[in-house]
């Protein structure tokens, strides 16, 4: 089992590094570097201007500390047929999961490490916490992160039930109380590992396979959900919602439907992938322009964003192609670019709504912001009914 | 109102499958496609369904090509696959009404056959589920409503027996028995025989992508040189032994 934990481990990391270098592209390093610079150059002003001892600094150190504890989840990289192949090696788990928490614990650690060096001026100078205190406090927090994936790895097996909200609010109150005093935290600290160590059993008995993989499925759905905010992930499976509370988007009655709107629709507003986009989008515009605070970026970035949108959207078009019952009904397929365009309309017009009134609260109202609201309804007009009909007509249709 | 298959050759790229298919299935009539895995029977099925381009010959119903015509040929077909497949973001409720839609059926008329075929495979309450809370059993239900519901002249049926319960069974081959009775074409794959026949008489067998004999399972026991009372296993092992004799 532990060459199978290596092996996977290792094609993992592969995966990951892959998806990180078009994640951390050229342009996104530059933004971040600016982004850094910035958030540092604001942190080194406040704090020449910020008073010393307040009473909710040293809890403060703490919340901020407990914040990287909520990233990093146990990485089993279990896969649906080891439930199969592996139903027999339930007391070899215990090897295989070494291995992963030693691997889980690298993230962690990074950021508890890199939230404590950048932290560590306000905790000694400001907040008034030692030197010496404050590094217990940084080891003590990675400690406490080891504590929480010895749980989540004790949680795989049926005799163990701790729910995982319960580890960060134990966690929370630790380091609430434990910034406060040098010699408590420690204390809590081992308090809690003997709790952790007392908690496991050496014969841990039934493996919940089921559970494992299912978490395990769960945690990769949501790296893959960051990785894909900025490039396709093909490993990433869309689980549709069903999102009742946006029927009454639909048309009531379906007598002036055809299959393709229907369709169309009903995918907008239940695949994850395109709703989430269209909001993503609209948050992305609205931040946008109110960190430029002028309307000739304002509007520029915003066309771009729409553009954006539009043009992630385009898969829409041929996404029922792979399903066999669409090509065996009837459905006619030649003016599916005409029904795309009508269902996408709605909710592009909603985005354009949503970033003018934004633009109305964050910017200055003026004639020019007026007219960039309306040059930004022409535009997505024209994105819509123009860019995407042809885009969607280029697209070749499978007979 | 015919279902006409002429000197069909086809398969996937470059590799014929099947070749040479004649079949006809007139109205009222019912066709069970038999034969080992890897005879051609889903080749056949795909190509009837336009999935697959034919490398010759010609399928037409009701005189309707295929080729020609593909959206009249398609209003008249109603498909169940083997495999259910369904749209995710659809409930139950919207794969029915998009049924409707795709065939141009009345929907006071539909709906009120749908809620019969629903209470018959007790669906009926499951109409707002979307597909990922069915079983693979309540999956195949819902094409086996959505098909009967198209009401189409021809049913193309492949293995449909697998994955449903007795009760299941018992209906969709009373279902296929009532088509039948309503002047409708059935097209049927099935390794499940004692199932078949309940409601089809005639079969065709496929053996290395070209049909050996058409009739019913007496005259298809009397080609192969089977007793009257012989399984149907020992059909599959003639058809085995002469498969590995020409091999």
């Amino acid at each position: 089992m532990r060459e199978l934990a290596k092996k996977r481990l290792s094609e993992n990391l592969k995966q990951s590094v892959k998806y990180l270098t078009l994640v951390f592209n050229d342009f996104f390093i530059l933004a971040l570097i600016f982004l850094f610079g910035a958030l540092m150059f604001w942190y080194a002003q406040a704090m020449k201007t910020m008073p010393s001892d307040l009473w909710f600094y040293k809890p403060l150190v703490g919340l901020i500390m407990w914040l990287p504890l909520l990233t990093g989840h146990l990485v089993t990289l279990l896969k649906d047929a080891d439930m199969q192949f592996l139903f027999t090696q339930d007391a070899k788990m215990s090897d295989y999961l070494k291995l992963m928490i030693k691997y889980s614990m690298v993230l962690p650690t990074i950021l508890i490490v890199l939230l404590g060096g950048i932290l560590f001026p306000f905790a000694t100078i400001k907040a008034g916490i030692t030197v010496w205190s404050y590094a217990l406090i940084v080891i003590g927090t990675i400690l406490l992160k080891g504590c929480m994936l010895l749980i989540e790895k004790e949680n795989l097996y049926f005799y163990y039930n701790s729910p995982n909200w319960l580890s960060l609010v134990i966690t929370l109150a630790v380091l609430l109380i434990g910034s406060l005093g040098s010699y408590i935290y420690p204390i809590e600290v081992v308090v809690m590992m003997i709790i952790a160590r007392l908690g496991t059993k050496k014969d841990k008995g039934i493996f919940d396979w089921r559970y494992a993989v299912e978490s395990e499925k769960a945690r990769k759905d949501r790296v893959y959900s960051i990785f894909s905010m900025f490039t396709d992930v093909a490993e990433k499976q869309v689980t549709i919602k069903r999102r009742k509370y946006l029927d009454f988007l639909l048309p009531k009655s379906i007598a002036k439907e055809n299959p393709n709107l229907f369709l169309y629709r009903r995918s907008l507003l239940r695949n994850p992938e395109y709703l989430n986009l269209l909001v993503r989008m609209t948050v992305f515009a609205v931040l946008i322009s109110w960190l430029v605070q002028d309307w000739r970026w304002a509007l520029g970035l915003s066309c771009l964003v729409i553009f954006l949108t539009v043009y992630q959207l385009l898969p829409m078009a041929t996404e029922f192609d792979s399903n066999i019952m669409y090509r065996v009904y009837p459905i006619v397929r030649d003016n599916r670019g005409k029904d795309l365009v009508k269902v996408l309309n709605l909710g592009l017009l909603i985005q354009w709504l949503l970033i003018s009134i934004l633009w109305l609260i964050l910017l200055q109202t003026d004639v020019h912001l007026w007219a960039s609201i309306v040059a930004l309804f022409v535009f997505t007009m024209i994105i819509n009914y123009g860019y995407l009909l042809v885009r969607v007509k280029q697209q070749k249709i499978k007979r | 109102m015919t279902l006409k298959i002429e000197h069909l050759t086809g398969g996937y790229t470059g590799v014929p499958v099947i070749k040479d298919i004649n079949l006809e299935i007139k109205p009222g009539e019912a066709l069970g496609l038999i034969g080992l895995n890897g005879a051609g029977k889903s080749t056949t099925i795909k190509h009837i369904l336009g999935l697959l381009r034919p490398q010759k010959g010609k399928i037409l119903l009701n005189d309707v090509n295929l080729i020609m015509q593909p959206t009249k040929f398609k209003r008249q077909v109603a498909y169940i696959p083997e495999t259910p497949v369904l749209y995710p973001e659809l409930t139950l409720k919207e794969h029915l009404e998009l049924t409707m839609l795709s065939y141009g059926l009345g929907p006071n008329k539909s709906w009120y056959r749908a809620h019969e075929l629903l209470k018959m495979f007790r669906l009926d309450d499951k109409l707002d589920w979307l597909p990922i809370h069915f079983s693979k059993g309540m999956r195949q239900k819902v094409m086996i409503v959505s098909a009967f519901l198209a009401d189409t002249s021809l049913l193309v049926i492949d293995e449909p027996f697998t994955g449903l319960d007795p009760l299941a069974v018992a209906n969709l081959i009373d279902l296929i028995k009532q088509s039948i009775t309503n002047g409708k074409m059935v097209l049927m794959t099935t390794h499940v025989l004692a199932d078949a026949q309940q409601a089809i008489s005639n079969y065709a067998v496929l053996n290395r992508g070209t049909i050996e004999v058409i009739g019913s399972l007496k005259e298809i026991r009397q080609h192969y040189g089977l007793k009257p009372d012989d399984p149907f296993d020992k059909l599959y092992l003639a058809l085995n032994r002469e498969d590995n004799g020409n091999a």
